[in-house]
């Protein structure tokens, strides 16, 4: 099962150490302005689809990225991290605001399709709106088989074996490639892209598309009706000696007086 | 061609952004170059002094066509050789040490010109460094390439925008010249439509310092190119 071709989703999103603010509006986050990173679980995508290529296990990987021109970036780390070429599926900021897993899911499916991929690999979910939905939806648009949570991934007898996070422990399980596999944490830790690698990925091929190119309608099919701030926690105090927060928690009913 | 004072000048740049470095598949060569010792190793393009310092890495083809050379010197002995985007200038350090009798190291790049002057001469030989765009130029029959017994290019297949100049220039080189490909697998070699006109001479496994500077590939292939060109 040597030659296997891997395409990587790689959204982009708010930077893992930036503070989220909500527009005044409530319609969303504000990004202006603000540091746009690889979600981290699609970096740990990446990471793992180029060690597949240095373990010969794959040969080709192809990282694609939805969304406007600043994706561009996003996909210039993934090839410095050692992707092979990159497909941009360009779609404008505002059309973006509303661009739903199932969308990507879609655009990821035709990609799978037209570069003939034994394996599509996302994170298993975006740090920004938290869904964990897409490499699920690819699954499914493609009959192919899923092991989401990923934390272990290994090659045996035409088949993989991987490892999956599940509640409280871990599940083993074999699929047959074609598959979808989607990244959680533990499975490795990404490469830093170096000077040598930024430079080179400067010069690997990237595919501009749209949408449309693969016959995709990008009409939203939900609405978000508000994103609000977590409630403000409500300030502590400070008492000087021990038997006053025995009186307080007396008098507030949490102890037996 | 650089001039006197700007070349002191980039001397003194690429002696204080470079190591010497053995750190390869051809210790034989001692090279300035960006090794993981070196700040601009973890640095971004912006804050680099050196404009795309491709010169400063020892590329895995190229590494791999070098050491071809030095494990294979009486194919270059006496012979006249083009390496071409020469780099670090490596591969025709090599055909010199090999007992070639004219090489010219060709990279565009002016700064690249410096580095191999100064390559050259930590290895004891000489080179004609050069910045002729031979991809670029429109050749007449008196502007041909002039003849090579040996035409070298060591990872020359990294720029996608290269593939039809290349298969173009090289229509118009001399019919006996030996074509010798170093490549590690970069995708526009594996797709290029010379494919069918090559044969692979010999693999080497990159270095684990080569790897680091090539995420996802590890190993380099030496190619001859044949009729039909």
């Amino acid at each position: 099962m040597s030659g296997l071709r891997v395409i990587v989703g790689c959204k982009r999103v708010i930077d893992y150490a930036v503070k989220i603010r909500v527009k005044p509006d409530k319609t969303g986050v504000i990004t202006d302005g603000v540091k746009h990173s690889m979600n981290p679980f699609d970096e740990i995508a990446v990471e793992e689809a180029v060690r597949m290529k240095e373990k010969k296990l794959a040969s080709e990987v192809i990282a694609v990225s939805c969304g406007p021109i600043q994706c561009q970036e996003t996909l210039r780390t993934a090839m410095a991290m050692g992707a092979d070429k990159s497909i941009h599926v360009e779609v404008d900021a505002a059309t973006y605001e509303n661009l739903q897993p199932l969308h990507v899911a879609k655009i990821l499916s035709k990609v799978a399709q037209e570069e003939k991929a034994d394996i599509v690999f996302t994170g298993k979910q975006a740090i920004d709106d938290d869904c964990n939905q897409t490499g699920q939806m690819v699954a499914a648009l493609l009959d192919w088989p899923q092991a989401t949570f990923a934390s272990k991934i290994e090659k045996a007898n035409g088949e993989l074996t991987v490892t999956r996070e599940i509640d409280g422990g871990l599940e083993t399980i074999k699929v047959q490639v074609p598959a979808v596999l989607t990244a959680d944490l533990r499975l490795n830790e990404p490469r830093y892209a170096t000077l040598p690698n930024i430079m080179k990925a400067k010069k690997k091929p990237m595919a501009k598309k749209k949408p449309a190119d693969y016959g995709v309608d990008v009409g939203p099919r939900q609405s978000i009706l508000k994103v609000e701030d977590p409630p403000v926690r409500q300030a502590g105090s400070k008492l000087d000696s021990v038997e006053t927060l025995v009186t307080k928690l007396r008098d507030a009913g949490l102890v037996p007086s | 061609m650089v001039g006197g004072l700007c070349k002191t000048f980039l001397k003194c740049l690429i002696g204080q952004h470079t190591r010497l470095s053995r750190d390869h598949l051809t210790p034989e060569l001692i090279l300035h170059l960006i090794t993981p010792a070196c700040h601009l190793w973890h640095a971004s393009l912006e804050n680099s002094p050196l404009d795309d310092p491709f010169w400063a890495f020892y590329w895995p083809g190229g590494q791999a066509l070098t050491r071809y050379i030095l494990d294979n010197p009486g194919l270059f002995h006496g012979k006249t050789v083009l390496d071409l985007g020469s780099g670090c200038g490596s591969a025709a350090i090599a055909a010199a040490l090999a007992g070639a009798s004219k090489t010219v190291a060709n990279d565009i790049h002016p700064v690249a010109e410096v580095a191999i002057e100064m390559n050259m001469e930590k290895n004891g030989v000489q080179v004609k460094p050069e910045t002729y765009n031979y991809l670029m130029c429109q050749p007449t029959p008196s502007q041909n390439t002039p003849k090579f017994d040996i035409i070298l290019m060591g990872d020359m297949f990294y720029d996608p925008d290269f593939t039809h100049l290349i298969s173009k220039w090289l229509r118009s080189i001399h019919p006996d010249s030996m074509v010798l490909i170093g490549d590690p697998g970069r995708l526009p070699f594996r797709q290029h439509p010379l494919q069918s006109s090559l044969k692979c001479l010999h693999q080497y496994n990159l270095t684990k310092t080569s790897q680091l500077e090539n995420n996802g590939l590890t190993q380099a292939s030496i190619w001859l190119l044949h009729e039909p060109r």
